[in-house]
């Protein structure tokens, strides 16, 4: 349930409690090493801070190395967010019981191993080492989150819910390794 | 529990006449990042600085004035709170809190002060996308698009949670009038 009364708490409270939910988010969605089964009760408390830090954070490392700084970093986040909202519908369309807001925190924060990615393409110059570690995160972070999309779906239409998913981590796997 | 801001005027009782505001610093914040996310949206071309730097400062202050105006000023200036739950079917609910019956008075000049720039952001916000659409700036778009949905999601929460503590406000005086009048018919007479 919510909070008793939290109206009159001193605004550090209100800080750390938020703070503490978005590593407790994080922990739950991308580093799941205990029982699955509670993970969709945890992301009851979804929060759209470590989507919006771990996008923008995507789309600034991308700039970086990228010529023309502006239109790249406008084309990761435009791409990250389009495609996390259509995702999101797509989801909902086929008739998934996971809430809109549930669903882009999901997401948002399945961008943390890109997020990696990113940065180590833009710091490592050398090809084979790009080659490696962008497909590595591309599974991480589709291991992260077929579970959630692909359960909260029925059975014959998973594959319809999960293809686009692989599809945009794959996307922005590409444009990492571009750079 | 007591509010730990710090506040140079001294919060009068409820009976004596408000003139002055109870809680400046809150008020001081509620504006500052509001003003300053507009300030150097329309001014970041003579700070010739990157538009990434930009964007990312801009949506930095978008986000703390949204944190701020839902989670400090909401309860301090006008005793509100709004934050979504979802259940167990995955239906999301929102839900409201406000101040009970004489908890803690609203001084009317916070009010007023929070309300109004409360509809202001996103009206000047509007007027820039406006603007930057005009002059076909579809970068700044983007970071507009940002600012027009958080301020928007803070009114429109604020004004849900307003009707909800006014409804039930409404409840407990239709459940005190009945319970009075149940009174008043059964005591008094023999």
């Amino acid at each position: 349930g919510g909070p008793q009364n939290t109206l009159d708490e001193p605004v550090w409270e209100t800080a750390k409690r938020d703070l503490r939910r978005i590593c407790k988010n994080l922990v739950m969605v991308v580093f799941p090493f205990k029982d699955r089964s509670q993970q969709s009760a945890a992301l009851r408390n979804w929060d759209l801070w470590g989507p919006m830090i771990f996008t923008l954070g995507l789309a600034t490392t991308l700039s970086l190395g990228a010529q023309t700084a502006s239109k790249t970093f406008s084309l990761v986040f435009a791409l990250v967010s389009m495609g996390a909202i259509v995702l999101t519908v797509n989801v909902v369309l086929l008739g998934g019981t996971i809430g809109f807001f549930q669903s882009l925190c999901l997401l948002g924060y399945c961008l943390f191993p890109m997020d990696v990615a990113a940065i180590v393409c833009v710091t490592v110059k050398i090809m084979l080492v790009r080659w490696i570690v962008v497909p590595v995160m591309i599974v991480w972070a589709s291991w992260a989150s077929i579970p959630f999309v692909g359960g909260a779906v029925p059975a014959n239409r998973r594959a319809l819910a999960v293809f686009p998913l692989v599809l945009l981590y794959t996307a922005v796997g590409w444009l990492a390794l571009i750079t | 529990m007591a509010d730990t801001l710090p506040q140079t005027t001294a919060p009068t009782p409820v009976a004596v006449e408000q003139p002055s505001y109870a809680h400046p610093v809150a008020a001081f914040f509620l504006f500052f990042f509001k003003a300053a996310a507009v300030f150097i949206y329309i001014f970041c071309g003579w700070f010739g600085t990157d538009f990434v730097i930009n964007f990312c400062t801009i949506t930095f202050l978008l986000v703390c004035d949204f944190w701020t105006v839902k989670n400090v000023s909401g309860r301090l200036m006008v005793g509100l709170r709004w934050w979504n739950e979802v259940s167990e079917m995955g239906g999301s609910d929102w839900k409201f809190e406000s101040l009970e019956e004489g908890q803690r008075a609203v001084n009317k000049k916070d009010s007023f002060v929070f309300w109004t720039l409360l509809y202001a952001t996103p009206a000047v916000w509007c007027a820039l996308g406006f603007i930057a659409i005009l002059k076909l700036n579809i970068d700044y778009l983007l970071l507009v698009i940002i600012a027009v949905l958080l301020s928007g999601a803070n009114l429109m929460g604020y004004l849900k949670c307003s009707k909800a503590a006014q409804n039930q406000i409404k409840g407990r005086f239709n459940s005190l009038f009945a319970s009075g009048l149940r009174a008043y018919m059964f005591s008094g007479r023999s």
